[in-house]
């Protein structure tokens, strides 16, 4: 009984030491108001994860003292976890729909900003084996794969093959929980095609080969960018979202395929 | 008919035993724990493998290394009853008697009658359906019995057949394993280690000691006349062994014997406990055979004692309780123990 | 068993299992608590569910027959047979337990997948069979991470029973496999049973190597939990609904297993 006594007693010095530095080290950052410091949570959509890790690296470099940390998952996702009361302190989204959710929710109250835009793209496998033109050919091929309806890009997928008039039969789609897992599906498994983004498709490289969906049928992809209203560095926050729209981080965006985001 | 040389190494333990038995005849395989009483029954079986020597019955060679024959445990015609039964727990009293037939491929009604029978005969026909947790001890050995001879085996072993059971029912089954063995027309083999069971089921005993044979006979003859501690230990008599002349045997460890009867050269003395009386000052009489020694434990059976004497010639002697009483024979006493030279038995060794 | 006077259940640990009980207790709690309980049957009937149950079922029935097929030959081979090696066949066997679903899954992928496979493209050529994005694919992954639970249940079942019985059996005329169906099987049945429900359990909620070595289509992959998984974003209700029957079926296992199949065969 004594040693478990003694036990309790060191685990409680411990704990109170470790409050101690947590949150001296939270009101340091509270009061530092002239340089950044402290560390976010970024959760952002899928097709992100190339082009934001890079300006990440590139941001905390910029700005020692700063840690920026991701979350990336389908947009639909994200959207479930922040209103559940995951802490993230940004939210950057692959389309309008799953941003006003949160904005609906009272998660998000400053006005969301704009900060690159996207398009589809077929990706087949290195060769196009069953010379696939278009996404007509799509209906009889093989297995296609494509985006879980409640994902962004399942529902652009939907939208291009709609607009297209093209119906492909449901037990020959596979769905995939977010963009990347749908071209895994191309590049390391057996579906013969996924339609995904063009920057997915651009940082898969030689995996896979990309199959060009004309503009008049293709969609266009905005994705906004605010600060989640319960983040306990709204400073750091409020730097990431610019610095999206700085030049810097918009020469990044586009290196990695993202097209320039619409006028505000 | 068993016609068998069983060599077969256990362990440390080397085992080389000739072993014959004919029809209608029971051996009693005898002998102290760890002789390899049980390795020799496992090898008439089957379920251990000689490393030399044969094993035939009725002519058939079941196992003869040299000459690369191994007959399997499932294709030799004999039957064994185990010492815990191992009555299969999940089938029922008949269907344990007719598992025999079943495996042979007898179909299941003509099985189940034959077994009913069997079930008859042992006296349990009305416990057919009964499951052998439900059973006595008694009960089960009958079944396990019945269902050892179903299939008309040519040999029937026998392992420590009433070791499982307590001392009341043994008495009581020990006579009606008798009668079954009786009417079995094939060999019998039995291994024990109790002499009671030897003597009450067997025609010939096999005194096996340290994976030899130590001594072999008729049962009374090995009874009456041990050539081992251990058998003379098991019958409970005194064992002596010396150099006889005429009527004087010089015992090995000294000491001397006179004997009714004349004999020449090594032999064996026995003297049966209730020969020797017991005296706290030298006596005069008859007894040609009087030795001085101390008395050193004694063991109560009933209103029996045996008292050790320690002497030039050490014995165990029975006397009375009241004796004891009377004489005052407690440890380290001084006795003197007298044996008639009539009372004794002398044989070559 | 007499119980020792004078001393109360110890204190400590009773507070910890009962802290471990809580933890187990509360998520189910929490599913019971959101389930909308006027719309659970319709919610089981929608297409979606109605597909993720049926494929559920098959999968899985079929996934512990194959388990029992193959894995009760593994455990007699285990338990019986010598061989050198046997160590590492065995970690090789327990592998597909410890390792995450959803590596097994790439692993399947990368042996049995058409295009990029080791043996894929082989079978695919001389077969025409295709497990990805199909049936059978389901069925395979689901055997892979459910059979070693069978395999080391009733090898322990082997390794315990008494093999006298076997030896008995035998010289009362039986061969190997008559010895084996009438004798082993039914002495080990407790463990038998055991190692095909927990087989059956574990193939029922098979979800990471599923999803990434049969893929995801309804009506042909979509088992339960992948269908949980994907509705819980729009249609949660169903996905809870989907939930509360798993939890059902599987609580319903466990109990039933618990009173019949666990006791011991008494021997004679």
């Amino acid at each position: 009984m004594k040693r478990f006594m003694r036990w309790v007693a060191t685990m409680a010095v411990i704990a109170a030491v470790a409050a101690v530095f947590v949150s001296g080290t939270a009101g340091a950052a509270k009061n530092k108001t002239t340089k950044l410091s402290g560390t976010i949570t970024v959760s952002a959509a899928a097709s992100l994860t190339e082009a934001f890790t890079k300006m990440g690296a590139d941001f905390q470099k910029a700005n020692p003292g700063t840690t920026v940390s991701f979350n990336f998952a389908a947009s639909s996702a994200l959207v479930q976890q922040i209103q559940g009361g995951a802490p993230a302190d940004v939210f950057a989204s692959a389309d309008g729909a799953n941003m006003q959710k949160l904005v609906s929710g009272g998660q998000v109250t400053t006005e969301p900003t704009v900060f690159a835009a996207n398009a589809l793209t077929i990706v087949v496998k290195p060769g196009n084996p069953k010379k696939i033109k278009s996404l007509a050919d799509l209906a009889n091929v093989g297995t296609i794969s494509l985006c879980a309806d409640t994902v962004p890009c399942g529902k652009y997928a939907q939208q291009a093959l709609t607009t297209a008039g093209v119906t492909i039969p449901t037990d020959k789609i596979t769905k995939g929980a977010d963009v990347k897992a749908t071209l895994a599906a191309v590049s390391t498994g057996d579906a013969d095609a996924a339609i995904v983004y063009l920057t997915d498709a651009k940082a898969a490289g030689t995996a896979v080969q990309a199959v060009k969906i004309p503009a008049w049928l293709n969609v266009y992809a905005i994705y906004p960018i605010a600060p989640i209203a319960s983040s306990t560095n709204a400073d750091l926050a409020d730097a990431w979202v610019k610095y999206t729209v700085s030049p810097a981080g918009q020469k990044t965006l586009q290196s990695y395929g993202f097209l320039a985001p619409p006028l505000q | 008919m068993l016609d068998a040389q069983v060599q077969v190494r256990i362990g440390e333990l080397p085992i080389d035993v000739v072993l014959t038995a004919a029809d209608g005849e029971t051996v009693a395989v005898l002998g102290p724990n760890g002789a390899g009483k049980t390795t020799l029954l496992r090898t008439l079986a089957g379920l251990a493998a000689l490393d030399g020597g044969h094993v035939t019955v009725d002519g058939v060679v079941l196992d003869d290394p040299a000459r690369g024959v191994y007959v399997v445990p499932e294709r030799r015609s004999v039957g064994v009853m185990f010492q815990e039964y191992l009555l299969f727990p999940h089938l029922s009293v008949l269907e344990n008697v007719a598992f025999p037939l079943r495996s042979r491929g007898v179909g299941r009604a003509e099985a189940r009658r034959r077994a009913s029978e069997w079930l008859a005969r042992v006296g349990l026909g009305d416990r057919a359906p009964a499951k052998p947790a439900d059973l006595s001890g008694g009960q089960r050995q009958r079944v396990a019995l019945a269902r050892a001879l179903v299939a008309e085996p040519a040999m029937l072993l026998l392992d420590e057949p009433l070791a499982a059971l307590d001392v009341g029912t043994r008495t009581e089954l020990r006579r009606d394993l008798r009668t079954h063995l009786a009417s079995f027309p094939g060999v019998r083999v039995l291994v024990t280690h109790d002499l009671l069971d030897a003597v009450a089921l067997a025609d010939r005993l096999v005194v096996l000691e340290g994976g030899r044979v130590a001594q072999e006979g008729p049962v009374a003859e090995v009874t009456a006349r041990p050539r081992s501690r251990y058998v003379a230990e098991l019958v409970g008599t005194n064992l002596l062994r010396g150099d006889a002349h005429d009527h004087t045997v010089t015992l090995t460890t000294g000491g001397t014997v006179v004997t009714a009867d004349a004999a020449d050269g090594d032999v064996y003395v026995a003297i049966p406990p209730h020969a020797v009386s017991l005296h706290r000052q030298r006596p005069e009489g008859s007894a040609r055979n009087v030795w001085h020694g101390t008395v050193q434990g004694a063991d109560l059976l009933g209103d029996r004692v045996r008292i050790h004497v320690l002497g030039d010639v050490s014995l165990v002697a029975e006397v009375t309780a009241a004796a004891v009483a009377d004489l005052g024979l407690h440890d380290g006493v001084e006795v003197w123990a007298t044996v008639k030279a009539t009372e004794l038995t002398t044989y070559p060794a | 068993m007499t119980r020792r006077r004078g001393r109360g259940a110890p204190l400590v640990a009773v507070f910890l299992a009962f802290v471990a009980v809580v933890f187990f207790t509360l998520p189910l709690i929490g599913l019971l608590g959101k389930v909308e309980w006027g719309s659970l049957w319709d919610n089981l009937t929608s297409q979606q569910a109605k597909d993720a149950i049926r494929l559920s079922v098959e999968c899985s029935l079929w996934a512990t027959a194959i388990s029992l097929v193959f894995g009760v030959p593994l455990a007699y081979v285990l338990a019986r047979v010598p061989f050198p090696g046997k160590a590492f066949v065995r970690a090789l066997v327990v592998l597909p337990m410890v390792l995450p679903p959803v590596v097994g899954g790439v692993a399947l992928l990368l042996a049995f997948g058409r295009t990029n496979g080791v043996v894929g493209p082989w079978i695919y050529d001389t077969f025409g069979w295709q497990f990805t994005f199909s049936k059978s694919g389901v069925v395979l992954a689901e055997t892979f991470v459910a059979m070693p639970f069978l395999v080391i249940t009733v090898e322990a079942g082997l390794r315990t029973m008494d093999r006298r019985y076997e030896d008995a059996a035998a010289t009362l005329g039986a061969n190997r496999w008559t010895v084996f169906r009438r004798v082993t099987v039914p002495l080990i049945a407790p463990s038998l049973f055991a190692g095909a429900a927990l087989a059956w359990a574990r193939a029922l909620g098979e979800f990471g190597a599923t999803i990434t070595f049969a893929g995801n289509i309804q009506g042909r992959t979509q088992t339960t939990p992948l269908a949980v998984y994907l509705l819980l974003e729009n249609q949660q209700q169903v996905a809870i609904a989907l939930s509360l029957l798993l939890l059902t079926v599987s609580i319903t296992v466990l109990v039933l297993l618990r009173d019949r199949w666990f006791g011991n065969v008494r021997s004679a």
